[in-house]
């Protein structure tokens, strides 16, 4: 294992607010570099560590495109891993979280497009307010627990918008 | 010393001459082939000026034809004569009867469950027919380009699935083609256009052909075209339009659609000449086993209307993928000859809220993408700032878990190549064994996607259930072809897979097709194989060469140095001789030796090392 960052890597300081046109900018850049199609006539091993190198470079700037993932990563960075499943306790969401859980399936009966756009609004500002408390407090010791939190929500968010996207296609039948 | 160097046929007059490489679009209707001549990519024609080859295929008693004239023969010899050979490709049997359609061919199960069809000849499979097509293509590249190929980049649908793929990579190593890359079809169409309009930002191509639609969305900056989403139905195109009106008339003749071969081709003719007269006249009149009559545009128009609604679902579906506003897309291209239906470009600028550019010629602009990337690839002027193509994978890629569900391992629209891995467990205490049952498709259930692989992992040592950690990998490359590896953790016990569909051939089968082939071209086999490793020996002195010149000094001490040199000086007097296995042993002595130094150039080229999980240990 490398001890160079994924923010290294795209030549980014290691932020959870990033410049996202330097990284899809440097992103092109290296992956100019280690595409296998710039391999063509090369020895088999070289070949292998083009594909090797590229698909890890796209699974960095997959992971630094998304938020969610860009925060969890940071966290990881710092020694906190944030498990992909467990269940912990946020009674403060919950509510929150089983209220959403009710109007998605309210929609996913009614159909109705200008609820589902409504909803969507509705997540992408839950969404923005996770990023903004997240910036807040990650870089604080005192608060990893709280970032975490975030954390998991975000998931939770991310894993609600998906459903909502099925339900769009499922309409779309 | 020579004052005038005579090349001998087939060999470099100077080693830095241009490689020939060329693009080949393998359509449901139609095939072409297409190469970089003086700068420009061009179709290459026939010596009838043609540059369209239908790909049809008739077997005779004692030789093969391939384009018009089979084309022709289809009627009278429908058994013999296969047209739209790529709607079989990576099918089994089973799917060919659902494409819902009567196909007019004496159909038997081969070896590995392909559809095959009883012809004069014999069994043959689709990827031989296909090879048939491909072999026509290559004789016309080497003809008209003068000299031996390098290779060839073949485009597929961009939602054909990984069977579809293997099988058109199959097919191209049967016709003799060395395959730089499979290219999917929008990307193709999208380097042309972006070429030639110095296009930047956001584009769609709508790409409906014969048999398959694709749609996909790219971002264009400064020569990388990034497939952002993709989408499509690998079963959805001109044919089926054809089908439509055909079946139209059978009901107004009060006919029944049980028909003899020859007489339902004959239909299908009189369908497909009324689909493209109704592209400029408003009513086309037809006669059929006495009824006569006339199809108006607007009847036509009900007739394919949810044909074209399928294809503006996969649209909405890819623009969400993309996670764009559609008014954000600024150029729509039409691609593939099916565009030129004037309700099918009406309903497309509808979608996207603008005119589609159709003065793109749909028929040619795959095949000129893929000649471009083909010469680039080929290694032809490159120069660090050309073009380079980010594609994704159609359709999610998992496994089969309990209940019978599919869980996604790598979802579609993924950047490729890719690898990712994901841990399972046992679920029954003293669990030896674990069935790995590759799936591909997007629903839940694993009736509902399609079934690429299934290998076991044996030898897991007995432990409680859950215990024990099996970490499976996927693995997909810029073909877009997955290899699936599987390891239990703790014991170190492994399975690895190439994917080869269930619907594939045989590394065996391919193996004798090849033969097969090299024998009817008349090839002398054993100065071929001279021949390519002759090729493949000047291609890597070649590349020794430009490497040392450039990082010779800075990477190498002088030992390192002098061991590469003499193993370069040996190769040269081995290229000077015709033995064959003394070639091949020194190419690969020089192969190895410089390995190392080939690692430290990449490690250079890129200056940040990337971090994350190494390969090698999954692999081996």
């Amino acid at each position: 294992m490398s001890n160079t960052s994924y923010f290294d890597l795209f030549d980014l300081p290691p932020a959870f607010v990033i410049d996202l046109e330097k990284l899809a900018a440097n992103y092109r850049e290296r992956a100019r570099s280690v595409h296998p199609d710039r391999f063509v006539d090369a020895s088999e091993r070289e070949q292998r560590q083009a594909l090797e190198r590229s698909a890890n470079l796209n699974e960095s700037y997959r992971t630094l495109k998304s938020p969610t993932q860009r925060a969890r990563y940071l966290l990881a960075l710092r020694g906190h891993d944030v498990p992909l499943e467990a269940t912990v306790q946020d009674p403060e969401f919950l509510l929150q979280q089983m209220q959403w859980r009710e109007d998605l399936e309210d929609l996913q009966e009614s159909g109705e497009h200008a609820g589902i756009a409504s909803f969507k609004a509705q997540l992408k500002k839950a969404r923005q307010e996770l990023d903004d408390a997240f910036e807040q407090c990650w870089q604080d010791d005192s608060r990893l627990a709280e970032a975490e939190r975030l954390v998991r929500r975000m998931q939770f968010v991310d894993k609600l918008s998906q459903e909502v996207r099925q339900l769009e296609e499922r309409l779309d039948d | 010393m020579a004052l005038l160097q005579i090349a001998e046929p087939g060999q470099s007059p100077q080693p830095h001459e241009r490689r020939l490489a060329v693009g080949i679009d393998l359509g449901t209707t139609n095939s072409l082939v297409a190469a970089l001549r003086s700068g420009v990519a061009e179709p290459l024609p026939d010596a009838d000026g043609n540059v369209i080859v239908p790909s049809a295929v008739r077997y005779l008693a004692d030789h093969v034809e391939v384009g018009r004239s089979a084309k022709d023969a289809v009627q009278d010899d429908p058994f013999n004569t296969v047209v739209s050979v790529k709607r079989l490709m990576g099918r089994g049997l089973a799917d060919v009867k659902q494409l819902g359609e009567q196909l007019p061919y004496r159909f038997v199960a081969g070896e590995s469950q392909m559809p095959c069809i009883e012809t004069v000849q014999g069994v043959k499979s689709p990827v031989e027919i296909s090879a048939e097509i491909l072999r026509v293509l290559r004789l016309r590249a080497e003809a008209s380009l003068g000299g031996e190929l390098v290779g060839a980049v073949i485009t597929v649908p961009a939602y054909f699935d990984d069977a579809q793929r293997q099988a058109t990579k199959d097919a191209a190593r049967i016709a003799g083609l060395n395959v730089l890359r499979l290219l999917n079809e929008p990307t193709a169409a999208a380097v042309a256009y972006g070429l030639d309009r110095q296009a930047e930002g956001l584009v769609a191509i709508y790409d409906l052909g014969g048999g398959t639609f694709d749609i996909s969305i790219l971002r264009l900056t400064r020569g990388v075209f990034e497939v952002l989403a993709t989408g499509g139905d690998s079963a959805l195109g001109g044919d089926d339009f054809d089908h439509a009106i055909a079946d139209w008339i059978l009901a107004q003749a009060g006919v029944s659609s049980d028909l003899a071969p020859g007489a339902q081709r004959t239909l299908l003719k009189i369908a497909c000449d009324t689909k493209e007269a109704l592209s400029t006249t408003e009513s086309v009149a037809l006669e059929y086993g006495g009824w006569r009559g006339s199809l108006g545009r607007a009847v036509f128009e009900e007739l394919i209307e949810s044909l074209i609604a399928r294809s503006l679902k996969a649209c909405r579906r890819a623009i969400r993928d993309a996670d764009i506003d559609a008014q954000a897309i600024g150029a729509v291209v039409m691609v593939g000859g099916s565009t030129r239906v004037p309700r099918v470009r009406q309903a497309v600028g509808e979608l996207f809220g603008r005119q589609p550019l159709t003065d793109i010629d749909p028929d040619k602009v795959v095949a000129i993408g893929a000649a471009i990337q083909a010469d680039t690839l080929a290694g032809n002027g490159r120069d660090g700032s050309e073009l380079l193509l980010l594609d994704v994978i159609p359709l999610s890629l998992g496994l089969e878990t309990m209940g019978g569900l599919m869980e996604k391992i790598i979802p579609r629209n993924t950047t490729i190549p890719v690898a990712r891995a994901q841990d399972f467990t046992t679920y029954k205490d003293g669990q030896t064994a674990m069935m790995v049952h590759v799936l591909q498709g997007e629903r839940e259930l694993v009736t509902d996607c399609r079934s690429l692989a299934r290998f076991e992992l044996h030898g897991i040592p007995p432990m409680v259930a859950g215990a024990a950690k099996i970490r499976v990998t996927f693995q997909v490359d810029a073909d877009g072809l997955l290899n699936v590896a599987a390891r239990e953790l703790a014991s170190g016990i492994e399975a690895t897979i190439q994917v080869k569909p269930s619907y594939g051939l045989t590394d065996g089968e391919i193996a004798r097709m090849l033969e097969e082939s090299l024998d009817k071209a008349g090839a002398d086999k054993a100065m071929r194989a001279l021949r390519e490793r002759q090729v493949e020996a000047r291609r890597l002195l070649e590349a020794v060469a430009g490497a040392l010149q450039a990082d010779g000094e800075r990477l190498l001490d002088a030992e390192e140095r002098a061991a590469i040199e003499l193993q370069i000086s040996e190769l040269q007097q081995a290229l000077d001789g015709q033995d064959g296995d003394l070639l091949a042993r020194r190419t690969k002595s020089l192969s190895d030796i410089t390995d190392a130094f080939a690692a430290r150039r990449m490690d250079a080229s890129v200056q940040a090392a990337l971090a994350g999980r190494r390969l090698d240990d999954i692999e081996e």
